[in-house]
């Protein structure tokens, strides 16, 4: 026991590159913090003060900080992102800011993990298994929703004209990575 | 599929959702009290109508909240989605509305 | 006329344009002893062994459309009776036995084929369910019998048992005395010999209404061709029964779901037996005339609509590819869709109900189709001893208020 030693290891590793030379390339994100948020406005608006962003109060909508993001995934739901090696201070912040108000804060760093998906054909790629209208008129940079990547629950981040983050759990890596390096080979 | 109107996200595809049964059955408020037909009214009998139903779905992979809806079981048309605890809404305003 | 070798040889004189209709079609008369609401193959049986059985021939099957347009003619064709509760087996078995001899009692072929249905079992969960399954039928005497993946390959050549299978074979329960038959032939030949019994056949008579007496018991039916008396009437409606019987103020435990099915371009004989996965969500048959017949799982929400979704036929052909690689150069030649009216337990309800006169034949989901004999026949014998027959006995409206239920979700395969 005294020997045993936790290793982190990345959920893409092992898999091939995704890159099509002028269309599309798929990367992993480096290790992040994250936190799943529930609470009231309330709750919401004292999060924001701990964790250095407003939450948005309109749905599907991302907003970023200095390197930090938090997406708003339902009436009462938000996705925080950060850099890594921040769980331990932002927690103290956060439930520090909430002062005891009815909330949930769960650490999900090690859950999820991200790529990116960037390029002129970016968004033709992610609809080899995601049903949304894509396109930047209805889709637009700054939101985000959870939804489906064929039979995988993601969340989808439109970032710039042409590049998409994906979140996703870690042992739908795989699957995932795996449909949309078979579409690459169509582009 | 259905084309579904989350009351928060909006329209999207059946498959971000899950079908949760007919809406506004109540739990009784004291099992203890509640006769066997009445519990058993409550967990199995359904209206199951060839027309408007009044149902709840939950968008599992969206905003995962509960809402209500009323659909068209012949034609499968949803007339109307409204948010969970709202009471039921008034059919006959519906068809009219939808003539519209 | 009958079907018989002297009568073939006697019309083909003539060319064959003198065999005469196979059933009537009657006006209705003003009233009859029995009434039977939905002309499918339970209805038309029902009626059949009411006729030949009871000797109840002044009676009626009334149809809002065509006869045996509903589900029956548009389900997947198997037959088995591989249950797990007692009161199942009985059920199924005493049709699988009627099977055995349809075709030559009502002189018509119905295509009966015992060629074998196989459950897959592709998770421990699975293995353990069906054996179960099968040590129950066997204690029965039904026959079931656990097959290892190479020998389910044996029976099924083009059956996929890699080990790189998303979810592979782990073992199969086959009941060899599981088949096929052809479902119009049932409908036509349950509806022949019943008219030719003198049993009305009413198609295209909507019943709008059921009228009762001050006491409640039944006086009649409402329809589109008028009011027709009658003490008895049997609803054998399939999806709509839950419309029916509000009628007469009576709620069911019912939900009415799509169910899809699917056909294959004709090919020649690749698919000796009919294989069911329950945890990969798919089956399939091969039909005489050279399709593979393929069917899943309901689609979520309940609807009339006879339609589905396009989704359901894509996941169900991704099982159906896995577990038959050589399917994947065919073209699906047509889909469709029928209402089954499915019941929190999944197994059906034939029985009286609170309104003197009604009796209701209903709930059988996604699997009537390989009961339509038996229950048809205790259905009859239901009406008209009004009395359960013992065989459905424990099929009842009240077991959801006792709470006597009767859990098939895993025997009722891959649509729960």
């Amino acid at each position: 026991m005294s020997d045993s030693k936790i290793t982190r290891r990345s959920a893409f590793e092992g898999l091939h590159p995704i890159q099509v030379e002028g269309a599309v390339t798929v990367a992993p994100t480096p290790y992040a913090t994250r936190f799943s948020f529930r609470g009231d406005s309330k709750a919401a608006s004292a999060c924001s003060k701990g964790f250095g962003v407003m939450l948005p109060n309109a749905l599907l909508k991302a907003e970023s900080d200095n390197g930090r993001t938090a997406i708003s995934l339902g009436p009462d739901e938000w996705l925080l992102i950060a850099p890594d090696g921040e769980v331990e201070a932002l927690e103290a912040a956060i439930e520090k800011a909430l002062d005891k108000q009815h909330h949930s804060l769960v650490d999900i760093s090690h859950r999820n993990t991200a790529f990116t998906v960037s390029g002129p054909k970016a968004e033709t790629l992610l609809a080899s298994g995601c049903l949304l209208d894509l396109h930047v008129s209805v889709f637009p940079v700054g939101m985000a929703t959870r939804t489906i990547y064929s039979k995988a629950d993601i969340v989808l981040w439109r970032t710039a004209a042409d590049t998409f983050h994906v979140e996703l759990w870690r042992s739908f890596v795989p699957f995932v990575w795996g449909l949309l390096e078979e579409a690459s080979h169509e582009l | 599929m259905l084309l579904i109107p989350c009351p928060h996200c909006g329209n999207r595809p059946e498959l971000e959702f899950r079908y949760a049964g007919e809406a506004h059955i109540a739990r009784p408020a004291d099992p203890s009290t509640t006769s066997d037909q009445e519990w058993a009214e409550y967990l199995y009998f359904r209206s199951n109508p060839k027309g408007l139903h009044i149902e709840r779905w939950r968008h599992v992979s969206g905003c995962a909240r509960f809402f209500n809806c009323v659909r068209d079981t012949v034609s499968d048309k949803i007339l109307k989605t409204y948010p969970a605890g709202q009471p039921k809404p008034d059919l006959a305003d519906i068809v009219k509305e939808a003539h519209q | 006329m009958r079907f018989s070798f002297l009568n073939l040889a006697k019309q083909a004189l003539s060319a064959h344009r003198h065999w005469p209709e196979q059933w009537r079609f009657p006006e209705p008369k003003a009233e009859y002893d029995a009434i039977i609401i939905g002309a499918g193959g339970h209805g038309l049986g029902t009626a059949y062994y009411l006729a030949k059985e009871h000797g109840m021939r002044n009676i009626a099957v009334l149809e809002k459309g065509w006869l045996g347009g509903g589900n029956t003619g548009r389900n997947t064709t198997i037959i088995r009776s591989n249950y797990l509760w007692e009161e199942s087996q009985g059920l199924y078995e005493h049709s699988v036995k009627l099977w055995e001899t349809l075709s030559s009692e009502l002189n018509y072929n119905v295509m009966y084929s015992p060629r074998g249905v196989m459950m897959l079992a592709h998770t421990v969960h699975d293995i353990q369910v069906f054996k179960r399954h099968v040590h129950a039928n066997r204690l029965q005497g039904i026959d079931n019998e656990w097959l290892t993946p190479e020998e389910a390959k044996e029976f099924c050549p083009i059956l996929n048992i890699s080990p790189n299978m998303r979810y592979p074979i782990l073992g199969a329960a086959l009941q060899r005395r599981g088949g096929t038959a052809r479902h119009d032939a049932v409908a036509w030949g349950y509806a022949r010999a019943a008219s030719a019994m003198g049993v009305d056949i009413i198609q295209n008579c909507e019943v709008k209404g059921i009228r009762r007496d001050a006491q409640g018991a039944v006086t009649g039916v409402e329809t589109t061709k008028g009011f027709i008396g009658t003490k008895k009437i049997g609803v054998v409606a399939a999806g709509h029964t839950s419309v029916i019987m509000s009628m007469a103020d009576v709620r069911m435990p019912l939900e009415s779901y799509p169910l899809q099915a699917l056909v294959s371009e004709p090919v020649k004989p690749i698919m000796p037996c009919v294989v069911m996965s329950n945890t990969i969500h798919a089956y399939m048959s091969q039909s005489d005339k050279g399709e593979l017949v393929i069917g899943a799982g309901t689609d979520a929400y309940t609807s009339y609509s006879q339609t589905g979704g396009l989704h359901i036929t894509t996941h169900t052909l991704d099982a159906i590819c896995e577990l038959f690689p050589n399917v994947r150069r065919l073209r699906m030649l047509r889909n469709w869709g029928g209402i089954v009216d499915v019941t929190p337990d999944r197994s059906p309800i034939l029985s009286k109900t609170p309104v003197k006169g009604l009796y209701v034949n209903c709930g059988w989901g996604t699997g009537g189709f390989k009961a339509t004999p038996g229950s048809a026949n205790v259905f009859a014998h239901t009406i008209a001893k009004d009395e359960p027959h013992p065989i459905n006995a424990a099929f009842t409206i009240d077991r959801f208020k006792t709470g006597r239920l009767i859990d098939e979700a895993a025997a009722a395969a891959v649509a729960h």
